[in-house]
């Protein structure tokens, strides 16, 4: 911002010219229209411009606390007078005097009779009266007599159902032995009395409602003090016995547990993931404080399941259907699209999976030799295997039987490799003539009318190699003896992977 | 008349505040050693005068009295002719009995806590209010405070007395176990009180006491008593101690600790100290001396223990001094330990609290062990509340006492329960208005103080 005549002349300390400039005229208008904040030089102010409030605010004076205002900074004292007043609570006409403020209703103080302000905590809780031809219809009760009666309720009032003061003030005669629940007994017995036969104007809803409000079981009150005393005038013998007693069962259930925890894992290691003890309860230990040793433990577990092959349990989560699910639920899920994959009983830690992503139960591969080769074929087919498109179910169990099928026949290729092999070597070793020839193919050609496994089905391999892909119903348990008969053919695709194997075949054949 | 007053906002309680509305009540609380009184919504008393007395009596041939304005320029000097019992002279205050003054006697109004004699009653509380704190009774309501068993005869006397003599325009009589909960802030309490004459434990319960529960014994007298005898009897190692009062000694000389002291008595008072006096002084020095030395050990007595605690030293007024050791710990020993030998002991505190809670409701014990008041000018002991924490837990685990550290609010719990009590909006519909009064006559009181 270039500085205006009058900003040199403030800044050399010139007079004020009259007759200003021509330019500078135009600008200190503008600067008249935008006052300069306060606090702020006016330099500082032509340097930064108006366009910083923030830092102007800034700058401004600190704002101390207000000061109180007393009587001396001009306005008088507030007034307070001395002033006598009525609490509608009372009965009496009496008269006390408070202190108020004289300016807020200098004559008010007959309108305050009715408004002091606390005459409205004086509430009575609502009692109930009976008559004398009432007491002789339904009230009478061996040891009570209406004058008894009569005290009692009477008492109830003044001590607005206090019971312990009740009991602690109310002399009856001596040879009545009426304890604190006998008090509360007959009250409450002659309130439900009352209600029950008079008149009640109200729906029959609120009716019991109030019924239920006034029961009163005494012998069990009594059996309660009973307990209670009990329970305070034990020796410190008895309670160390207590105290003893929990620790040591506190200490089996631990055992117990442990025990359990064991078992568990052992049978886990022994016959598969899945097959927890049905028995196992879900039981955190937290009320009884089990250690934090314990759940380390069992947190550490959860990862080591995770890391163990998951494909069984896959398959058992995806190949156990909808079954088990009971016919209602079958319908409520058909109807909102809900899967269910556990079995549904729900008390067992194996059958209960927490909530999943259906991506997470993608199958991996195994590291071992033949991954490599596993991973080509399924290239070669134009899929991957670890990736899903649509991780539905269907096409999770399809995937997983895929690569199982790749794998058992990457194996199986293996084999029969090594077994075409052994059989040149031994070819030649037989037939040292035409070994030559042979060798120097490489890869012999089979002259042996290829062998159909005993299953059957349709021969794919029209060069009799080992990419023929027998689409067979031949099950994997059938590969000893497809080995031991040299079959060429691979037979090991699932029923339910059919239109994957179809497409394996067909990729063959084109590649064939 | 208009009066303008400068409020001044009063933070001590400001929860209290909300619920208060001033009426400029007056709270008084008579106990046996002191008479406070105050204005309700302070949080001291303003005036603390000693409840004791020292009066001349009228000589019986001439009832003329005979005034010496000089000695009686502090405390009130009255006739006082009420109830045919006739004192040529009452002195009150701080002056009142402390004072030297040949023939003076010596009174106390109250016996195990209740006012037996109501003749001094009245001056007492015209010292209080009128020579003290300067205010007219008769434009203040006055709330006075009882102790749990005190007599309706005796209330209405009370009542009789604020009403018919000092004018006032409305009364109430409160308990002051019920107080004593209600400045620890609780509507339910145990409430240990321990005073200079009798040591009580009242259960409270929603504001109101329950009678059956009370239990109550002259215990501090038992251990003013066996104080007094331990310090004028001789032992092993010091021989007896002479109480002489200040006020009877002319010249001393300093020793050092344990050594027979060198003093002078005045012989001149000697002839006209009266009985009472002399008897009124030195239990004084007694209690003086409790208050200093006497402390409770924390976890039971233990020969071993005492042995090795720091011994404190203690100086009487003739000048002897010495180092007070495990005999500081026997004494405060006596509120806990019962002594099958002497029959003649009163119920210790823990008796006290389990007799108490052995007649109230089962279901109320838990309640009100949890909620444990310890009040009253006699449990300043040192170390007392952290014994009888550890007396109680051993039979009630769920054992929590309220002590307030403050020892004026220790000692005056129950004029401080007043005084909160008596600013209470809520509270104004009970007073016994004078109308009430004239109207229903003495029932009025019990009808009304429940």
């Amino acid at each position: 911002m270039a500085a205006s005549a009058a900003d040199i002349r403030s800044a050399l300390q010139l007079p004020e010219s009259s007759s200003a400039a021509g330019p500078s005229q135009p600008k200190r208008q503008g600067t008249t229209a935008t006052r300069k904040p306060e606090g702020i030089s006016r330099e500082l102010y032509s340097l930064i411009g108006p366009s910083q409030p923030l830092l102007a605010a800034q700058l401004a004076k600190p704002r101390f606390k207000q000061k109180p205002k007393f009587a001396s900074a001009g306005s008088s004292a507030t007034k307070w007078e001395l002033r006598p007043f009525h609490n509608s609570a009372r009965k009496d006409g009496l008269k006390l005097k408070h202190w108020a403020k004289a300016s807020e209703d200098p004559d008010a103080g007959e309108l305050q009779i009715s408004e002091y302000p606390f005459a409205k905590y004086n509430v009575e809780n609502p009692h109930h009266v009976f008559s004398q031809d009432e007491y002789t219809r339904y009230l009478e009760e061996t040891p009570w007599t209406k004058e008894l009666t009569d005290y009692l309720f009477e008492l109830y009032r003044e001590f607005d159902g206090r019971w312990y003061i009740i009991w602690d003030r109310a002399e009856f005669p001596p040879e009545c032995h009426f304890d604190i629940d006998d008090l509360k007994d007959r009250y409450y017995g002659v309130c439900r009395k009352l209600i029950r036969n008079r008149p009640w104007p109200h729906d029959e809803a609120s009716k019991a409602q109030l019924l239920n409000s006034l029961s009163f079981d005494k012998d069990r009150e009594k059996m309660r003090k009973r307990y209670l005393v009990n329970l305070e005038s034990r020796t410190p013998e008895q309670l160390a016995e207590e105290e003893a007693l929990y620790i040591e069962i506190r200490r089996l259930e631990q055992t117990e547990r442990r025990f359990k925890r064991e078992r568990e894992e052992l049978m886990r290691t022994l016959a598969g993931l899945d097959s927890g003890l049905p028995d196992m309860i879900e039981d955190d230990g937290a009320p009884l404080g089990i250690t934090p040793e314990v759940r380390g433990k069992k947190r550490k577990g959860v990862p080591g399941d995770a890391e163990s092959p998951v494909t069984p349990s896959a398959v058992s989560s995806i190949s156990s259907p909808v079954k088990k699910v009971a016919a209602r639920d079958a319908a409520y899920d058909a109807l909102h699209c809900i899967i269910r994959t556990g079995d549904g009983s729900g008390t067992t830690k194996a059958a209960h999976p927490p909530a999943f992503l259906r991506s997470a139960k993608i199958p991996w591969l195994k590291n071992n030799s033949i991954q490599g080769k596993i991973v080509q074929s399924f290239t070669e087919m134009g899929l991957s295997p670890s990736r899903l498109v649509m991780p539905t179910k269907e096409n999770v169990a399809q995937l997983e039987s895929l690569i199982e099928a790749v794998t058992a026949m990457v194996e199986t290729k293996k084999h029969l490799d090594k077994v075409e092999y052994d059989i040149q070597v031994l070819k030649k070793q037989l037939d040292p003539q035409s070994g030559d020839d042979s060798m120097g193919e490489g890869i012999i050609k089979t002259e042996d009318p290829m062998e159909v496994d005993d299953v059957g089905g349709e021969i794919d391999g029209n060069d009799g190699r080992a990419q023929s892909v027998l689409s067979g119903r031949t099950s994997m348990c059938s590969h000893d003896t497809l080995q031991t008969q040299r079959s060429m053919s691979i037979s090991s695709v699932d029923t339910n992977a059919t239109s994957l194997s179809t497409r394996v075949n067909t990729k063959r054949q084109k590649r064939g | 008349m208009e009066e303008v007053r400068y409020v001044l906002f009063d933070t001590n309680w400001p929860e209290i505040t909300r619920f208060a509305d001033e009426v400029s009540a007056l709270v008084i609380d008579i106990g046996a050693s002191s008479l406070r009184a105050g204005y309700a919504g302070d949080d001291t008393p303003k005036s603390i005068i000693p409840t004791t007395y020292g009066y001349i009596p009228t000589a019986p041939d001439s009832d003329a009295p005979m005034g010496d304005g000089a000695t009686t320029e502090e405390a009130s000097s009255s006739n006082n002719t009420v109830g045919g019992r006739k004192y040529a002279q009452i002195f009150l205050g701080q002056n009142g009995p402390s004072m030297w003054r040949p023939g003076m006697e010596i009174g106390n109004p109250l016996v195990d806590g209740l006012i037996q004699d109501f003749n001094p009653i009245s001056p007492l509380i015209k010292n209080a209010l009128e020579d003290i704190m300067r205010v007219n009774p008769s434009e203040h309501p006055v709330l006075v405070t009882e102790p749990t068993w005190n007599t309706p005869a005796n209330r209405e006397r009370m009542a009789e007395i604020m009403f018919e003599e000092f004018n006032v325009p409305a009364f109430y009589i409160a308990n002051t176990g019920v107080l004593n909960a209600f400045a620890s802030g609780k509507g339910s309490a145990l409430v240990i009180d321990i005073g200079q004459s009798m040591a009580s434990v009242t259960p409270v319960v929603d504001g109101f006491v329950l009678r059956k529960g009370l239990a109550y014994t002259p215990l501090p007298r038992f251990i003013h008593a066996i104080s007094r005898n331990l310090l004028v009897n001789p032992t092993a190692n010091r021989p007896g101690i002479e109480l002489w009062p200040h006020q009877l000694i002319a010249t001393k000389t300093p020793v050092d600790i344990g050594q027979q002291p060198i003093f002078t008595v005045r012989q001149d008072r000697i002839a006209q100290t009266t009985q009472s006096w002399r008897l009124w002084a030195e239990s004084k020095e007694v209690d003086e001396w409790i208050q200093t030395v006497a402390a409770v050990s924390d976890q039971g007595w233990n020969d071993q223990l005492m042995a090795r605690t720091m011994p404190k030293q203690y100086e009487f007024p003739s000048g002897y001094a010495s180092n007070f050791g495990a005999e500081r710990y026997q004494v405060g020993e006596h509120l806990f330990l019962t002594n099958n030998t002497n029959p003649n002991q009163p119920k210790t505190i823990p008796a006290l609290v389990t007799e108490s809670l052995r007649a109230c409701d089962p279901e109320l014990r838990q309640v009100l062990m949890g909620n444990i008041v310890l009040t009253g000018g006699g449990s300043l002991f040192h170390g007392l509340a952290e014994r009888l924490n550890a007396e109680m837990l051993r039979t009630f685990p769920h054992t929590k006492i309220h002590a307030p550290g403050n020892p004026i609010e220790r000692r005056y719990g129950g004029w401080l329960g007043g005084s909160i009590l008596a600013s209470l909006g809520t509270f104004h519909q009970l007073w016994i208005s004078k109308e009430e009064w004239e109207e229903h006559g003495k029932a009025i009181v019990g009808q009304r103080c429940k």
